[in-house]
């Protein structure tokens, strides 16, 4: 019988010699194109138009006579918005205070995340199978609650005269603070205790997100080798220091910098617990440039304030990738 | 090629589609009305578009609503696009700085000038609307942060306090919010005997304290300001002998973030609440079972009343609008017909801003009893003026520099000179 079979021929690159199949061209094309230009269009652009934006002194109320409303009564000042950050003013002042809190906050809640997270971590892991899930789900619950309803029900806790949390510490014969979150004069060793409230409540909320990622973790180190420490003889202290904890590594680096990431854009638990006060000592730099762009209209002084947010960002991940690096895998 | 003429169908449809229609079939124009989110205020706009749809049938009106923190930004990211709507429900103190940003159509002279104006509207909601000359829109509300306050009966009764209160001086009524202010076995405030720390309450009595005394928060150009006055350190130290001398509040506890008078007051820890009589509309529809009062309360200084009013809500037309004619007769529509006005007054609970409807306004107090206090106030009121940027003003400058004299953490010389720099510098910014 004559063979009727027609061959396939695919197309060939000729200078890589590798084919690709009729129509692959097409459905990546197809699926890429989109996503491109969603990024593009939703990503890309508005991050360079803000960082054109910081270069005027630009409003949305005022009508520019350049392209997309610059120029004109929103004038070009050059590095104007950056040199303003290191005056003698108030929007500078509240600016930098700004950056301040900032730091302060991530640099507070990554170490506490850490110390809770971590040892939540290996004790759910060390319980029986069945239960294990139970409490990874307990714990998850926090994380996949609406920011605004956390801060709302944290604002409730910390009620002066009606919250839940003086009414404990009053039950135990202590006298709790005057107010949580709005006494510009309290602070526990110099850190205002608005700020402390407003972490406890933000690692509240977060630290289920990084306890199932160690859970996971702690399940993929190999038993051989805890097995192999225990024939060496060595303790659970030693165990958890010197394997444990090595092998994590590469997701504590995770973990330090997905929780810096987000330490730096927190916003909503702020503007509802606090609105930055009292005495702008929970303003981190999200909600100064909220306040710039959209209530002072001051779209230029907010877009720098962005850009600067950015390069922090970007200065304080790349410290962690260098600090927290791992030349190994197993 | 042929997925080269697909994706370029598919972008040239979508961009078509984000194309506003200004015109229905059969010539008729529509119109596209943007508005705050707020049940009173919509029913109004519906009831009213309703009414001006059956007396012009060849204009529709398509009605936007967005949240208030929303609404802003939407007006100004869309103004930036050009594609705001047609016609804007405005407050009066923001619409300066989109009219002189060239964002805003002036009112026809064939529809209102500003002297016509002048005579059927009070000149505090309408001055807001004034920029530069020249009129760029039309109040419907008179917006009043200023003397009036919520009371709370039971709490008088409690303290053996006469209800109603008969102050003839502000003195009598520290003396009664003294009496009314509750302290729980630790010595924190539980019930304030008179609450004023409020993002609005501060500037509110901050302004009325200066005009009281003859004085004025403006600078010599009229731009600038100068708090860095006797009048203002005299309000402002007023202010502070409410907290520390005559201990009625404790702003630690009672302020914009903690205890917010217009909620606290309706769950019973506020015992004289000083806001707005939009308060009491929603204590009203939100609090139904709660007894409550609205009255008027002394001036501060015991002399003639002035006050600074903020304007208030109306409308105004975007310069970018394809059909300004049918926008401006729909704005004349609500906002100069005193029956249309006043129902608009009606549905939103709010103060009217045309003369003719305090003037009769049995309408009004039959839905709104509480407003009668706020009637005899009204004349007395001027158009706070172009503060440059009122938010900015009044929530980030003088409401928390004002709070840090009250709590202690700076002097009353302090906050003055604060309050003077932050805002000429806000000035100087713009």
């Amino acid at each position: 019988m004559a063979n009727l079979a027609i061959p396939l021929k695919s197309k060939t690159n000729t200078k890589t010699g590798r084919g690709m199949r009729a129509g692959e061209n097409g459905f990546v094309i197809g699926t890429m194109t989109p996503l491109m230009a969603y990024m593009i269009f939703f990503a890309l652009l508005p991050m360079v138009w803000a960082f054109v934006l910081g270069f005027f002194d630009y409003s949305p109320a005022r009508a520019g006579i350049g392209f997309l409303g610059l120029g004109g009564a929103n004038p070009f000042i050059g590095l104007g918005n950056y040199k303003a950050m290191f005056a003698n003013s108030e929007p500078a002042r509240v600016f930098r205070m700004a950056v301040g809190n900032t730091f302060l906050f991530a640099f507070l809640v990554l170490p506490l995340n850490l110390i809770i997270t971590l040892p939540l971590a290996i004790l759910v892991e060390s319980v029986n199978s069945r239960i294990k899930g139970l409490f990874r789900a307990i714990y998850f619950l926090p994380t996949i609650s609406s920011s605004v309803a956390v801060a709302i029900m944290w604002n409730f806790i910390y009620n002066p005269q009606q919250g839940l949390l003086n009414s404990l510490i009053k039950s135990i014969g202590l006298t709790p603070p005057h107010a949580w979150l709005t006494d510009p004069n309290a602070f526990v060793l110099g850190v205002p205790l608005a700020m402390i409230a407003v972490i406890i409540a933000y690692l509240w909320q977060d630290f289920g997100y990084n306890l199932v990622i160690f859970m996971a973790a702690l399940q993929g180190i190999p038993g051989e080798i805890r097995d192999a420490a225990r024939v060496d003889g060595a303790n659970v202290w030693q165990e958890f220091w010197q394997i444990t904890l090595p092998l994590l590594q590469p997701t504590t680096l995770l973990i330090c910098v997905m929780t810096m990431l987000s330490s730096f854009q927190v916003f909503v638990i702020f503007q509802v617990m606090t609105n930055g006060g009292p005495s702008n000592q929970t303003t981190p730099l999200v909600m100064s440039i909220y306040l710039n762009a959209f209530k002072y209209q001051n779209m230029g002084w907010a877009a720098a304030i962005s850009f600067v947010l950015f390069l922090i960002i970007l200065a304080v991940t790349a410290i962690q990738f260098r600090l927290l690096r791992t030349d190994w895998e197993y | 090629m042929r997925k080269t003429i697909w994706f370029i169908v598919l972008v040239a449809a979508l961009l078509l589609s984000a194309c506003g229609g200004g015109l229905s079939g059969g010539g008729k124009v529509t119109l596209r009305l943007w508005g705050h989110q707020d049940p009173g205020f919509q029913k109004a706009n519906d009831d009213l578009i309703a009414k001006f749809k059956a007396a012009n049938p060849n204009i529709d009106v398509k009605y936007e609503t967005f949240s208030y923190d929303d609404y802003i930004q939407k007006l100004q990211t869309s103004m930036a696009a050009g594609n705001e709507a047609d016609v804007i429900e405005m407050f009066g103190t923001w619409t300066c700085s989109y009219a002189l940003g060239g964002r805003l159509q002036e009112v026809p002279a064939d529809i209102m000038t500003y002297d016509q104006a002048a005579k059927i509207f009070y000149k505090a909601p309408l001055d807001g609307y004034y920029c530069g000359d020249k009129l760029y829109g039309l109040p419907v509300e008179f917006n009043q942060e200023n003397g009036g306050a919520l009371v709370n009966p039971v709490l008088f009764e409690k303290h053996n306090v006469p209800y109603p209160p008969k102050w003839n001086t502000f003195a009598d009524m520290i003396a009664d919010a003294q009496k009314l202010t509750e302290y729980d076995a630790s010595g924190k405030m539980t019930t304030s005997g008179f609450d004023f720390v409020t993002g609005d309450g501060l500037p509110a009595t901050l302004f009325a304290g200066i005009l009281e005394q003859g004085g004025s928060y403006f600078a010599a150009d009229g731009k600038h300001f100068n708090f860095d006055t006797p009048e203002a350190k005299k309000t402002i130290q007023m202010m502070v002998d409410l907290v520390q001398k005559y201990k009625v509040v404790d702003p630690v506890l009672f302020n914009d973030t903690s205890n917010e008078v217009s909620t606290s007051f309706f769950t019973g820890n506020i015992a004289i609440g000083f806001r707005g009589s939009w308060a009491a509309g929603t204590g009203v529809s939100e609090y139904p079972d709660m007894k409550f009062g609205y009255v008027e309360i002394p001036t501060y200084f015991g002399g003639e009343r002035h006050f600074a009013a903020d304007s208030g809500w109306g409308e105004v037309v975007s310069v970018n609008t394809k059909h300004a004619a049918e926008a401006w007769k729909f704005v004349q529509f609500m906002m100069t017909v005193p029956e249309n006005a006043m129902l608009y007054n009606i549905d939103s609970r709010t103060i009217p801003a045309m003369k003719v409807n305090v003037e009769k306004p049995d309408a009004l107090l039959a839905v709104a009893p509480y407003m009668q206090a706020t009637f005899d106030l009204l004349p007395h009121g001027q158009y706070v003026g172009n503060v440059t940027n009122h938010d900015q003003l009044f929530y980030e400058i003088i409401y928390p520099d004002v709070l840090e004299a009250l709590q202690g953490v700076t002097t009353v010389d302090e906050a003055a000179k604060k309050i003077n720099d932050d805002a000429n510098a806000m000035v100087d910014a713009k």
